[in-house]
Formats: structure tokens, sequence, C-alpha cells
């Protein structure tokens, strides 16, 4: 049995890593980790009864993390994965960006890596085994206007993943970083159907990206055959660069 | 639980294992220094995984980084520290 963590767990991509990870991985155990909001994950573990289950987790809190942790390790006796999932956008020029929305996007996006990584990094160095997968943006290497505090805090992701993945290479542990581009999910859902064709038209691949294919990525860095990929950073983004 | 020679053995073992030493546990003396120059070498890296390694092995939960700069100096004084916990 492997144990994985995924957060934002009642979202389109954490769903879609989470099904992807009972679809292709017989031996996962899933946690996904969801606040208030979780219609969705109860349906996915209600689907797969005993191989996937909720677990309250609000990534900006320190002390909620060691809870969803030692709850983990009490049931389970292992933690093997962690996929950071969970963020959070709040779009404004620079000029314009009130203190909550950058407070906030950095707090949801970049600080949750920080005291994510920390909660798992001693657990994973006993088992002399982890993977931690964080979830970036495309943003941080090719931020659009109006996502200084977004581009910023995924930035931030891939520095910290690059880092902590010298930090933990001793210890069987690896960091990677994916960099998704437009995935067809509940945070494209803003856009209408004009915007979207736009968007389209700047992607080589004409089209969204779909979660599964962000998940096949997520698997492949949390599998046991990967273990000398650390400190990556993967763009998916059908070809923008 | 270990005392002695043989927990000092054990020590050494154990940080070869956990550490991936690319040198034998005999090779280390009980009061080698584990960091720095002359002694084993090691670094902060190695440091946090020896703190989780002894608390995994010997059940010695070391803290704080105060702590840690006491009993991380040689084998002999992890295997102080660990029979003074008893």
């Amino acid at each position: 049995m492997r144990s994985i963590l995924i957060t934002g767990g009642n979202g389109g991509l954490g769903l879609g890593i989470g099904r992807y990870f009972l679809e292709k991985d017989p031996e996962a155990k899933v946690w996904l980790g969801v606040r208030a909001n979780r219609t969705n994950a109860e349906a996915l573990a209600n689907e797969v009864s005993g191989r996937c289950a909720l677990v309250d987790l609000e990534v900006t809190s320190k002390e909620s993390w060691e809870s969803a942790v030692a709850l983990i390790l009490e049931k389970d006796g292992r933690l093997d994965v962690l996929v950071n999932n969970a963020g959070l956008h709040r779009d404004h020029l620079l000029a314009a960006m009130p203190d909550e929305a950058w407070s906030s996007v950095i707090s949801a996006n970049l600080d949750a890596v920080f005291l994510g990584c920390r909660a798992v990094i001693r657990p994973m160095m006993g088992q002399r085994f982890g993977r931690i997968v964080n979830i970036a943006s495309l943003s941080a290497v090719l931020p659009p206007l109006g996502q200084t505090n977004y581009a910023a805090a995924k930035a931030g992701v891939v520095a910290l993943t690059q880092t902590l993945a010298k930090e933990v290479a001793r210890s069987g542990i690896t960091v990677n970083a994916l960099l998704p581009g437009y995935i067809q999910t509940e945070a494209l859902s803003h856009m209408d159907e004009e915007a979207a064709k736009r968007a389209k038209s700047t992607i080589p691949m004409r089209r969204f990206g779909k979660p599964a294919e962000v998940a096949a990525a997520v698997l492949f860095l949390a599998c046991q055959d990967a273990a000398y990929v650390t400190g990556s950073a993967l763009k998916i983004d059908g070809g923008i660069f | 639980m270990a005392q002695g020679a043989e927990l000092r053995q054990k020590i050494k073992e154990v940080m070869v294992e956990e550490l991936m030493l690319d040198f034998d546990a005999a090779e280390i003396a009980d009061e080698t220094a584990i960091f720095g120059a002359g002694g084993l070498g090691l670094d902060s890296v190695d440091a946090l995984q020896l703190v989780v390694a002894i608390e995994k092995h010997f059940g010695l939960k070391i803290a704080d980084a105060e702590k840690a700069k006491g009993v991380l100096q040689s084998v002999e004084t992890i295997a102080k520290a660990i029979e003074a916990k008893g």
C-alpha cells in the first residue's frame, strides 16, 4: 500500500490526480485534503470505498498540517507521496492590487507548500522514502498581466522545490514541480467563449489540457522508478514557450 | 537496548547505512568528530538525517538545535545520550 496525500482534493485538478492514482496504481491509498467544500471529494471516496478518504486540511495552517499528517500516519503507518495542489488566484494589476489579494495568494500558494513540505519531511526521512510533487504553474516562468502575486508565489514554489530537492536528496526523497498551463478545470470557468478561443490560439496544440494529463506526470514523479528525478520543473502546457 | 561497545557499534552501522557513507563502520572511532575538518566531514543535511535515524533506531528524540549540538559530536556522545535516556 502507498499512502498519497493530495491537497485541494475537492477541486478539478486534485480530483483528477486522485482518480488517476486510483485507476492506475492498485497499491494507492488516496487522502484528499479538503476544507468546507467537500462534495466532489466525498463522491470520489464513496466510489472506491476503502482506497480513498478525506482529511481536514487548511493548507495555510501549521496546526492543521500537523493534525492531518498525524492522522494519516496513525491510519496507514506511512506517508509516501505529497501532492501540493491547493491554490488560488486573485488577479489585479499591481498598481491596483489590494493588500489582501497579495497576501492571500502568497499564503495559499507558497506558504502552504512550505508548511506541507515541512510537515511531511521528517516522517519521509524516517522511511527513507518520499515523493513530493508541487503543482506550480506556467505563470512561474511565463507570467501574464495581472498575476504579480500568483506568478511570484509559483516562481517561489519552483525555487523552494529545487532547494528542498538538494536538502533531502540523500534521504530517498524526491521533490519536483509541475508547471501546468491552461488545464480544463473550474479555474477556467471564468473565461467566456471568446476569451477561451483567444487563449487556445496561443497554444500550439490549440486545446486546453486535461486534468489526467497533469495527473500522468504526477504519477510518474511519484513512482519508485523516478528515484533519480529530483529538483525538476516540468511544463505541461501544450507547447507554449 | 544495547549498551557499551555493542551500542557504539550499532550507532556506527546506523550512520553508515542511513547517511549512505562510503566507508565501513569499523573505520569510525568512538571519539571521531562527526562534523568539521579532521572528522567524518558530515554536513547539516547529514545532521538532520542523523537526528531522524537516532529517534527511529534508538528512541532518542533530539528536540532542538542546542541539544543536537551537544549530542551529535561523536559516536561516544550519541551513545552517552542514548544510555542516559535509559
